[in-house]
């Protein structure tokens, strides 16, 4: 009874072609909007967590402790990062190479500085050569900073995109031969050994210069020890072998630096802890939320195409009165009819759900073929489109196919 | 086979059926008793508001009555569900239209095919069914047409063989030549009586035609809800003569006398 329910539907969509493209528009538009945006959704959120993925996502930082946090003491220097608390991190990580892969400091200041008649603010970022460990540092000339620059306290800078741009041109090719000048920091000459490229995400490198801590502290800046605990850091940078263990390192690094700090029982942490997942949740949480926002705006359509179906099949109920009539003077039962209705709709639906999917897989492919961004087909926006579009057919086609099914048969054949 | 002549396929007994109205029920049939017997061709004729077509949707299960029995084929129907009166009508009965009612959108074939569709009866047993039924009323080569490509006469066949293919107990037909010339008419009456005499066919059919009524075997006549004898001399003004009871012994008929004005005078 199916197979010939469903040849019925097919035939009346047949029969009327124009008029049933148009009552499908709704639904065309609401599920093509729904796989569309689900896929772009999916791929924009690719891209960006591209770039977390790798150390983005194996990497926690040492940050300080907020001063005015709720529950912070009143403890001089309170929250402040030192060589201290390095050490101790760096032991840690020596004796978990499971989960640690590498520890490097970031000691950052804000400073002057100065290439022939250019000159301009920027960070100055005091670190070690494992730096690259816990940090994408893609070498568009030259070299990062080595284990014997920071032994000598080397005279020698790696200079971030944005840093090499504004003071030598933005001519990546050029850019090949300012390694081996000198520019000028705080009035110290600094020979450049290498240009790192473009680099998004968060601690980006672009507009930021590399120098070994021993340089900065002996020849650049001067003192920046905190009293009796060594050098002052910004915040320390911890590797992790996979992004699996990001709650077991935290846990790890919680008992390590409560201890070497004397942080009491029930006392909060005086320093913070920057775990990828927090960011990766966050944009994760975001991107979700547009995604989610536009998917209810095409649900909304693919509602209202609905309602364009069920007023199309009031009238095609109405209009074939008297097919109704004969069908049941011939036999058919209030389900038959009922089915056969309800079956219209659905194909209805159905049918333009399929035209929105096809439709949005076209408009997809054309965008990852322009724009580049490499976008796939989201299974589930289609999963979704498909049956939602069938449950709003059998929804929105139930009433006027119970109006059909409950037509008295004499009426009905009398119906003129 | 002796049972096979006289055997009743439709018994109405005292079918009462109203109609609420503004002004009380109105009574569409009264008290309407009557058998029709196996392998019958009937006319049910009246004039219009006499009730044969509420005692067709009656007998065709369109419609249930206000009471009374009707056993159809020896199985009461009298108080069917609408699901129940769906499978009966399916089974049991085959309906020829005044304006055929075929599905403009469907062939000869599948117009034919939709009884033993609701039947669900598979989709080559169908084929096969259908075939044979159009062959029978001679539109073996019309199959694959649409209605709107076949002469009024032809789609009033294709609706007989729609009307028969699933072998019903009796066919109703509602002024079946009503929409057609008069010779095309005649050839469906012929076709009828054919179904009638060569597949022992019981066939009903409504009419106000007296030309029809005058072929069948037997014509129930009905005028404002009730039977009536003889309706055919009504349609042709003859006066019909009342037969005399004779039960008690013949008894002298009073003559009149009749007086003539010249008598009078003189």
């Amino acid at each position: 009874m199916l197979t010939e329910l469903i040849g019925m539907a097919f035939d009346s969509l047949r029969a009327n072609k124009f008029r049933s493209l148009l009552t499908m528009l709704g639904v065309i538009i609401g599920a093509g909007t729904l796989v569309a945006v689900l896929s772009l959704g999916n791929a924009l959120q690719g891209q960006v967590f591209e770039q977390f993925v790798d150390l983005g996502t194996r990497r926690i930082a040492v940050t300080p402790g907020d001063p005015r946090a709720k529950g912070a003491r009143d403890v001089p220097g309170y929250g402040l990062l030192s060589l201290q608390d390095y050490q101790v991190l760096n032991t840690l990580v020596s004796n978990h190479p499971d989960i640690f892969r590498a520890i490097a400091p970031e000691i950052t200041v804000n400073t002057r500085v100065r290439a022939g008649a250019v000159s301009l603010q920027t960070l100055l970022v005091g670190t070690s050569a494992d730096y690259p460990q816990v940090q994408r540092t893609p070498m568009l000339h030259g070299r990062f900073l080595t284990p014997a620059d920071e032994a000598e306290g080397a005279r020698v800078g790696v200079l971030g995109w944005l840093v090499a741009r504004d003071l030598f041109g933005a001519d990546k090719a050029a850019l090949r031969d300012v390694i081996g000048q000198t520019v000028e920091i705080n009035g110290q000459p600094i020979e450049i050994v290498g240009i790192i490229n473009e680099n998004g995400g968060p601690f980006s490198t672009d507009s930021r210069i590399f120098t070994p801590v021993s340089t900065m502290r002996l020849r650049l800046i001067g003192d920046l020890d905190l009293p009796g605990r060594g050098l002052r850091m910004s915040s320390i940078l911890l590797g992790l072998q996979s992004e699996k263990q990001v709650d077991e390192a935290v846990a790890l690094i919680e008992r390590t630096l409560r201890a070497a700090r004397n942080v009491p029982d029930g006392a909060i942490n005086d320093f913070n802890l920057q775990t990828p997942t927090q960011a990766l949740n966050v944009l994760a949480g975001i991107s979700t939320a547009i995604t989610g926002f536009i998917a209810v705006v095409a649900g909304i359509s693919l509602v209202v195409g609905g309602i364009g179906i069920m007023n199309i099949m009031l009238v095609a109920v109405t209009e074939r009165t008297r097919e109704i009539g004969v069908r049941k003077a011939l036999g058919a039962s209030d389900g038959d009819v009922l089915g056969q209705f309800v079956m219209e709709a659905v194909a209805l639906s159905l049918v333009g759900s399929l035209i929105g999917v096809i439709g949005a897989i076209g408009i997809v492919w054309l965008i990852s073929t322009f724009s580049g961004i490499n976008t796939g087909i989201s299974w589930i926006g289609i999963i979704l489109a498909l049956t939602f579009a069938s449950a709003i057919g059998v929804g929105f086609g139930y009433y006027p196919a119970r109006r059909a099914a409950l037509l008295p048969p004499i009426e009905a054949l009398r119906y003129e | 086979m002796t049972e096979y002549i006289g055997r009743p396929i439709v018994e109405l007994r005292n079918i009462r059926k109203t109609f609420p109205t503004g002004d009380g029920e109105f009574v569409a049939l009264d008290d309407i008793s009557l058998t029709i017997e196996e392998g019958e061709m009937v006319a049910i004729m009246g004039p219009s508001g006499s009730g044969k077509s509420t005692l067709m949707t009656i007998i065709g299960l369109l419609d249930n009555p206000t009471s009374g029995e009707y056993i159809l084929d020896g199985m009461d129907v009298s108080r069917l569900s609408r699901h129940e009166q769906a499978h009966i009508r399916n089974r049991k009965l085959g309906f020829v239209f005044q304006n055929f009612n075929l599905l403009p959108r469907l062939t000869a074939q599948k117009n034919v095919e939709l009884p033993l569709v609701y039947g669900r009866v598979s989709a080559r047993e169908r084929a096969e069914r259908a075939r044979a039924a159009l062959e029978a009323v001679g539109l073996g080569h019309k199959r694959d047409s649409l209605p709107n490509t076949l002469s009024g006469g032809q789609k009033q066949r294709v609706a007989i063989a729609r009307a028969l293919v699933h072998d019903p107990a009796i066919i109703l037909a509602d002024e079946p030549t009503g929409a057609l010339d008069t010779r095309t008419g005649a050839e469906i009456l012929a076709l009828f009586r054919q179904l009638n005499r060569d597949q022992g066919r019981t066939i009903i059919i409504v009419t106000h035609d007296p030309e029809i009524g005058r072929h069948m075997d037997r014509v129930i006549g009905l005028r404002d809800g009730r039977l009536v004898d003889n309706i055919l001399s009504e349609y042709y003004g003859v006066e019909v003569l009342e037969e005399v009871e004779r039960s008690h012994g013949l008894e002298p008929v009073p003559v009149p006398v009749v007086r003539r004005p010249t008598e009078e005078a003189a």
